[in-house]
């Protein structure tokens, strides 16, 4: 078969990320979005999202890549991917009306012998319920990390493809798309696919809430567990992949989803979701470590403290902000003057009425009593410890990522906190 | 867990203290007094909540504007019967019915960390209520009866851990049992090996979070406590020590399943960033100063 052409509905964060890696593949892409600022800014090769590796391959594939607000222009496409970003209220619940409207705009503008995949994250018995042909019809499970999302829409592990009838062979325009990215293909039924996602990400959230739990009793007990990281990477029942690094608690909103959409559906049918609940809990106690230890450190006995707070965003590499643990602190931090200082992400005034934005990080901590390291940008690891040291009025550092070398910030006298460490 | 239904601290037109003369109200009041907030004092002596007219009585008093802080209860030390139970009961109904009638503005009631049961790891307030005695049912029954009695925006409700205070009287297990042992007898006997850990707070700083859930008219649930744990042994060593010479500290042997206690205090962080209990050193120091020259042991 000739190559498929291929269509992305919805360009937020999951559309671009995989329609431009598409065109790296060397498909022709059609990008589909009814909101005319977001399709203005992209034809003028302004990127929505912080990605490492977007931008140069946008511009690198930019002749492959139409951006359009007209749904007729996906008439030309073999397989259209409906996948906007799927919206979620405080509680991880999904607001699936938008991508309901998205996918009967693109149905009625779709060739009749085109395939429709969704590959928003929907809830199981979503893609068997819409209203169109089984045999046109197609759920597949996206992957995608904030801050690799290239890397993972480049080299996928695998492709989880949910169908009507998965001993049906998948249809040849789509077989060739999926093939282009040579890894295992893994077609099943739709609520296997559906669920499969979930069963992902709840998997990853165990072995991060395991981590954690662990984390905080070698913080008890004279242990580090950054020493015992590397024994549970070694055992092959574990791996070198595993999420076992110690942090925060979830965030960025889509396993919380998953978390909230695997309890609904287990209170409904009566299934066992009490360990899920530990998990919610879990993440929610740990989000609140540094401000634990600032209160311990600093707060319970200095008058009128200066707090820097260094990273804003969720995690490295994203702009996202959602469940951010940085924006937790602050938000509780309300008496108290805050310097904060992040690579991408600036300070809201929302969040507290005293922070402001510092140019970097040392001048964040400029007559600071303490320096929290909330999100584990990269370019915090090169930050010269004896700068900061003479930039802060106090001598705290709080450091749950370990971005700063701990003998060094002992040496330079500084009272220094890490998750996992006694 | 607390919402703030004042954005800015603003004093309360009147605070009507329920329990007056306890080991939390004479330090609320005093505290109340210094901060120059208008404050009833009302104990058993003023209107007796167990008896058939306690709530007609109370509602002569309240007012819609006033705050009222329920610290009423007969603790442990005087019963953990059925009995007892009930008569806790029919204070609660008697308060309650009195601020459902008058429509109080705010409300705060007391409550105990006894309603939370052992064996959980960290407690926090979403920790599920489970009590053990009937104690710990008689104050989740009265946290259930004042929500039934009170808007949940003009309810506040405080489970608070064990109190330290120079003038107690309840002589519960901990440190005011013994300092009592110390000044009398010179040395402190422990059941068991002293292991299990608590949480201990001081009166006069749960006074002061009282203060400020009523300057905050804060509604919701929050657990009065410190976040650090003691072993009874070291509660018992550091009270030894404030003692010259220093009390003796031995320990029984044998006891039962040992039992541990820890908070998590995010949710008192959060309502209140500028507030922190005292240490425990400083509470035993502090109880010690107080109680000097006093004997009432």
């Amino acid at each position: 078969m000739t190559k498929p052409v291929i269509g992305f509905a919805g360009m937020t964060h999951l559309g671009l990320n995989s329609a431009v890696a598409s065109a790296e593949r060397g498909f022709d892409v059609i990008c589909f979005d009814p909101d005319a600022t977001r399709i203005g800014a992209l034809n003028a090769g302004e990127l929505p999202v912080v990605e490492p590796d977007l931008p140069d391959m946008f511009a690198r594939r930019r002749a492959q890549l139409t951006f359009t607000t007209d749904p007729g222009m996906l008439k030309a496409c073999d397989v259209i991917y409906v996948a906007p970003d799927v919206p979620t209220d405080d509680k991880g619940t999904s607001d699936l009306g938008p991508i309901r409207g998205l996918i009967d705009r693109v149905g009625e503008a779709m060739a009749p012998a085109a395939i429709l995949v969704i590959l928003s994250q929907v809830p199981p018995g979503f893609t068997r319920g819409l209203r169109r042909s089984l045999a046109t019809r197609y759920y597949q499970v996206e992957t995608l990390i904030f801050g690799r999302a290239i890397e993972r829409a480049m080299y996928p592990e695998r492709f989880i493809v949910g169908c009507a009838d998965p001993a049906v062979p998948l249809p040849p325009s789509l077989a060739t798309y999926l093939a282009a990215f040579e890894c295992p293909i893994l077609p099943m039924r739709y609520e296997s696919a559906e669920l499969c996602k979930i069963s992902i990400n709840m998997v990853l959230v165990a072995q991060v809430t395991c981590a954690n739990t662990i984390a905080e009793l070698c913080e008890n007990i004279g242990a580090d567990y950054g020493e015992i990281v590397p024994a549970l990477r070694l055992d092959r029942r574990i791996g070198a992949y595993a999420y076992i690094s110690p942090g925060m608690g979830i965030s960025g909103g889509n396993l919380e989803r998953d978390l909230a959409t695997f309890n609904n559906f287990g209170d409904a049918l009566g299934t066992s979701t009490g360990v899920v609940r530990a998990w919610q809990h879990n993440s929610g106690y740990r989000r609140n470590w540094a401000l634990r230890t600032l209160h311990t450190a600093v707060l319970c006995h200095a008058t009128d403290p200066v707090i820097a707070v260094l990273g804003l965003a969720y995690k490295e590499n994203t702009d996202s902000v959602k469940n951010s643990p940085a924006v937790a602190l602050i938000e509780a931090l309300l008496p108290f003057s805050i310097q904060a200082y992040d690579p991408v992400v600036a300070p809201r005034a929302q969040w507290h009425p005293a922070l402001t934005a510092s140019a970097d990080p040392i001048a964040a901590c400029a007559g600071a009593d303490v320096v929290l390291i909330m999100t584990p940008w990269p370019e915090f690891r090169t930050i010269d410890i004896g700068s900061l040291a003479k930039s802060l009025r106090g001598k705290v550092v709080i450091d749950p990522y370990g971005m700063l070398d701990r003998r060094a910030a002992l040496a330079a006298g500084l009272e220094y906190h890490k998750l996992g460490v006694s | 867990m607390l919402a703030h239904q004042n954005a800015h601290p603003e004093k309360p037109a009147r605070v009507v203290v329920l329990g007056a003369g306890g080991v939390l109200g004479k330090p609320l009041l005093a505290r109340l007094k210094a901060d120059g907030v208008v404050a009833l004092g009302v104990g058993s002596a003023d209107i007796d909540l167990q008896a058939a007219d306690a709530s007609d009585k109370l509602q002569r008093l309240l007012k819609a504007d006033d705050a009222v802080v329920f610290l009423s209860a007969l603790t442990p030390d005087k019963g953990r019967d059925v009995a007892t139970l009930m008569k806790n009961l029919r204070m609660a109904e008697a308060v309650a019915s009195a601020v459902s009638s008058v429509k109080c503005r705010h409300v705060i009631y007391m409550s105990s960390d006894a309603v939370y049961p052992f064996g959980n790891g960290t407690v926090d307030e979403t920790t599920p209520a489970d009590p053990l005695d009937l104690y710990g049912v008689m104050h989740k029954a009265r946290e259930v009866i004042m929500m039934s009695a009170v808007q949940a925006d003009a309810l506040a409700i405080l489970r608070c851990t064990l109190v330290c205070a120079a003038d107690d009287t309840h002589n519960s297990y901990g440190p005011n049992r013994f300092r009592r042992q110390a000044a009398r007898d010179g040395k402190i006997t422990l059941g068991g090996e002293g292991k299990e850990t608590r949480d201990h707070v001081f009166a006069d700083d749960v006074a002061e979070l009282i203060r400020l859930v009523l300057v905050h008219r804060s509604a919701g649930l929050l657990n009065a406590v410190s976040g650090r744990s003691h072993s009874f042994a070291e509660v018992a060593r550091l009270v030894a020590a404030t003692f010259v010479p220093p009390a003796e500290v031995s320990f029984s042997g044998g006891g039962g399943a040992v039992t541990h206690r820890h908070f998590d205090v995010t949710a008192l962080h959060q309502a209140f960033p500028n507030f922190h209990f005292q240490s425990l050193e400083a509470v035993v120091a502090e109880v010690h100063r107080r109680g000097e020259g006093r004997s009432d042991g």
